[in-house]
């Protein structure tokens, strides 16, 4: 089975949702479409879906082109933001929905429908309603309906948006498990967040204002962007992005900064450039023998979770360091930040990328 | 300062439901009189005030000669308004469904244009499609007959049922249809097995209006029939005009508005459980 | 959603019933509005606009329509405030709200043609019980049906206590379905009942009022059959509003080509006016909710 997207655009109303996305996927595989609000990851996947029909391009399934199948023919799933179940049926119902749709025995639907519901953890559900039951019970009743039909297709508009963030991970988690045994679907799942991405693998689809930035395995995209985009796209808090030149033998950013031409930047010629690093690859102590030091004012200390996140100011550049743990910093003093160079990635003038670190730095 | 709060509160409940119910107390009470309770000024109270008697009620079941037949009419306001109702509900709640969910084209005009069409017809006065109501039934030989009436009827209520469901589809996202059909139910049967089993206040709303415009109407009722059919507000206003002793009135009167009332209870029972919440809007 | 065929299937029944049923009352009478048609001549023909000079010179025809704007407008005003207290009153917290809710709800139900026979006997100037009971507080009687002033709000009380039970239904569904942080979030900043009700309540019940406002316009604009029964329109024209002035001429006197011109100026006025107090409506709310 294979699923080709050729030159997709959707356009409504004079606004481009997307333009020119050409995919090919593959069964068995797992997809994330990675991108901001509004960068067409939903119109993509309601186009795949059949839901809406594209206005420009086409969608090919095995060669044919699915425009002239309805919605209900398909063999697809859709798992939804908003937590979809059927509010008057019960869980046990929900789940076997499709399942009596399409017309299997009683005893099929029950052996699937428990097996689904097993799988997600909701076996003790059966005979509630959605109505009655939390929003992360919700979701996983919309998740096994949609596993259960063992379709060609399953799409995952962004499932863990609505739900906290301890539910969140613990579902990546589940997640995780839960797709490594697919081989016959394709999966494709959408997210605003680079490390959910990161986290469940596969091949990430970068998106951006409705156009397809960038499209591979997600962590050999991750470490090496193509562009200025991606790296703003796929990192989360944003790189530091800082101008600098680069000279024969050295290299100069914003506020001064002087570093040696280590490594992957050895080969950079000379001209301007804009440098990005990761936050956490900046630190507040002496890492290693390359590390770099300049003197920076903290200007104020972000608390998240478990991590904390410095915004400083050297000279006239703003930096973002984060550190493991919760700490709290001195605000307006002058302290050291440190910097290996060599996880220094390097833009051109255009946004593409002329330099990034080796793997395994 | 709660304590004056509360006692206004109740103050004010009190003398609103007293004000809701003078009018029924003071037909009963006149229900129960005959001329010499009437003639010398008001009076209220039976036995102390004035001699109370069943003339005013044995009247509504004579049929022939003296006194009204109540049966009949009542039969006919029945057979006409629920007739009329639930045809209205049926292709109103279609109707609706469609308008909420797909996008109809014809010509310029759009979705909104339609479901403005269907809601403006309940602007039109009685009196603007009475005439020509009238010569159409005459044309089609259905006049003073119940089905000429429920005929008219469809097209004042159906407005109504559009009004309540359009709204109240709209409120049901559209993502439960999508899963539907993606879960193999093509439109008919996305419509049928999972957004109607869930449009039951809508419904008993949209039913309700229906029910209390249709069942109360007097204009159209008035101008369409004579004498083979009558319908109940007709019967009892035609007591109105002639000499009909106040009593007969106030009997005929409160048999008439009694079914509805009962509708009452059943509506504050959907109230009270939240369900009518989603259906207006 | 998307094209299909299946979906005219869903409009198509409805919106074709009701055309075929409304179609031809509506041309017949726009039709008929050129003609001369009445008692001594029957049948149609053409006089052109000359029914409608005659609407536009019509000084009766006006007034009815201004007392119809004043008649109906306050009517729904005054449904609209005590509608909005009495759901507000039994809302929450109240012994027997059941009860009352039921209570509040049956005048609504019941037939307004029939009610206003018996709120005639009540009315009665010498025999009814409302002057009675007036005389014992030592009040004068007072003539509520055959003086002018009083008997517009004769109309309007029986109007009030026919109707205002439908905005109570509407608002209080609408309330009922109000979400209950708003009212926890104003409960810790401390603010009263008052500020409550005007920073909260009445701005999240801004849609269904404009809704109930709106359909209680539409319905109330109709006022016919307590007028008939009250006061035929009297004293004199003191309680003529539009439709039963065209009611008059069309079915009493039988000037159908005449009726007719007025019925579609009458028409065309509603829903001009309707749609503009709508949009303002919805201006006046949104801006007060959003400011």
């Amino acid at each position: 089975m294979s699923l080709i997207v050729e030159n997709l655009g959707k356009t409504v109303e004079g606004e481009v949702h997307l333009a020119d996305i050409d995919l090919a996927f593959e069964k068995g595989g797992f997809y994330v479409l990675l991108g901001p609000t509004l960068s067409g990851k939903t119109s993509l996947l309601r186009l795949l879906a059949g839901l809406d029909r594209p206005s420009a391009g086409r969608i090919l399934l095995d060669g044919r082109d699915t425009i002239g199948t309805p919605v209900w023919k398909r063999r697809v799933s859709m798992v939804y933001q908003q937590f979809i179940n059927y509010p008057n049926l019960t869980i046990y119902d929900n789940i076997a929905f499709p399942l009596r749709r399409m017309g299997l025995s009683p005893s099929d639907v029950d052996a699937k429908v428990r097996g689904a519901a097993e799988m997600l953890g909701i076996s003790e559900l059966l005979e509630r309603k959605p109505g009655g039951i939390s929003g992360g019970q919700q979701q996983r009743t919309a998740l096994a309906r949609a596993l259960v039909k063992g379709s060609d297709l399953l799409l995952l508009d962004e499932p863990l948006i609505n739900l906290d963030y301890k539910l969140r991970e613990q579902l990546r988690d589940e997640f995780k498990n839960i797709f490594s045994d697919n081989l016959d679907s394709i999966v494709v799942y959408s997210t605003t967040e680079p490390i959910e991405a990161l986290m469940l693998g596969g091949e990430v689809v970068v998106l951006n204002e409705g156009r397809q930035l960038q499209t591979g395995p997600t962590h050999a995209v991750f470490r090496r962007p193509a562009t200025e985009a991606v790296a703003r796209v796929f990192n989360d808090p944003p790189m530091n992005m800082i101008d600098g030149t680069v000279a024969d033998d050295h290299l100069l950013l914003g506020g001064g900064l002087r570093l040696p031409k280590l490594a992957h930047l050895a080969g950079l010629a000379p001209g301007a450039y804009r440098f990005g690093i990761r936050a956490s690859d900046l630190g507040l102590a002496r890492g290693g023998a390359n590390d770099v030091a300049f003197d920076i004012t903290v200007e104020l200390a972000e608390i998240s979770g478990s991590e904390t996140f410095i915004h400083a100011r050297h000279a006239d550049v703003s930096w973002v360091i984060q550190e493991e743990g919760v700490h709290t910093y001195p605000l307006g003093e002058l302290i050291p930040a440190y910097l290996d160079p060599r996880n220094l990635y390097a833009f051109a003038s255009d946004g593409r990328l002329a330099a990034a670190p080796a793997a395994g730095v | 300062m709660a304590a004056l709060y509360r006692f206004l509160k109740y103050a004010a409940i009190l003398a609103w439901s007293a004000f809701v119910i003078a009018p029924f107390l003071w037909a009963l009470t006149t229900s129960f009189k005959t001329s010499s309770g009437v003639v010398s000024g008001a009076t209220y109270i039976p036995w102390l005030q004035y001699k109370p008697s069943l003339e005013g009620w044995g009247v509504l079941f004579r049929r022939a000669g003296k006194g009204i037949d109540i049966v009949d009419p009542y039969l006919s306001s029945l057979t006409v308004t629920v007739s009329a109702s639930a045809i209205s509900l049926v292709l109103g709640t279609l109707a609706a469904y469609g308008l909420s969910r797909f996008s109809f084209r014809m010509g310029p005009v759009k979705n909104a244009d339609i479901t403005f069409f269907f809601i403006s017809q309940r602007i039109m006065p009685p009196i603007v499609l009475a005439i020509p109501f009238f010569l159409m039934l005459q044309a089609l030989g259905l006049l003073d007959t119940r089905l000429g009436l429920i005929l008219v009827y469809v097209a004042l209520l159906l407005p109504i049922a559009v009004w309540v469901m359009v709204d109240f589809f709209n409120n049901i996202p559209v993502e439960l249809d999508e899963t539907a059909m993606l879960d193999g139910c093509g439109p008919i049967e996305t419509f049928w097995r999972v957004i109607l089993p869930n449009c039951k206040p809508g419904l008993v709303v949209a039913g309700l209006f229906c029910i209390i415009f249709g069942w109360n109407d007097f204009f159209f009722a008035f101008i369409l029939t004579f004498t083979k059919t009558q319908l109940l507000p007709v019967a009892v206003v035609a007591l109105n005009s002639s000499v009909t002793p106040w009593w007969s009135l106030s009997a005929s009167a409160l048999i008439s508005v009694a079914p509805l009332v009962v509708l009452a209870f059943i509506v504050e029972k959907y109230l009270s459980q939240g369900n009518l919440a989603g259906a207006i809007k | 959603m998307f094209v299909s065929r299946q979906k005219f299937l869903f409009l198509l029944p409805g919106l074709l019933g009701l055309l075929a049923i409304i179609l031809f009352p509506l041309l017949f009478t726009i039709r008929v509005s050129f003609s001369s048609w009445d008692v001594v001549v029957p049948g149609l023909d053409w006089i052109g606009g000359e029914n409608y000079a005659r609407v536009f010179a019509d000084r009766r025809f006006w007034e009815a329509m201004g007392r119809l704007a004043l008649m109906a407008t306050g009517t729904v005003l005054i449904q609209y405030v005590l509608g909005f207290a009495l759901a507000l009153l039994v809302w929450r917290d109240v012994r027997c709200k059941r009860f009352f809710r039921v209570l509040f709800l049956v005048p609504m139900m019941t037939t307004p043609v029939i009610m206003s026979v018996i709120w005639r006997t009540i009315f009665h100037e010498s025999l009814g019980p409302l002057n009675d009971f007036l005389g014992l507080l030592g009040f004068d009687p007072v003539p509520w049906l055959s003086i002018g002033g009083m008997a517009v709000a004769s109309v309007m009380i029986v109007e009030v206590w026919q109707w205002t039970p439908f905005m109570f239904l509407l608002l209080l569904a609408g309330l009922l379905s109000l979400p209950e942080e708003p009212f926890q979030a104003a409960a810790v900043d401390g603010a009263g009942p008052v500020r409550t009700f005007f920073m909260v309540t009445f701005p999240l019940m801004a849609p269904i009022s404009i809704g109930a406002l709106i359909i209680r316009l539409i319905e109330a604009s109709k006022i016919m059959e307590t007028v008939y029964v009250l006061t035929s329109g009297g004293p004199g024209t003191a309680t003529e509003t539009a439709s039963y002035y065209i009611y008059i001429r069309g079915l009493r006197d039988f000037q159908i080509g005449y009726a007719a011109s007025m019925s579609v100026t009458y028409l065309v006025m509603m829903i001009v006016v309707l749609t503009i107090i709508a949009k303002l409506l919805t201006r006046v709310f949104i801006l007060k909710d959003g400011a």
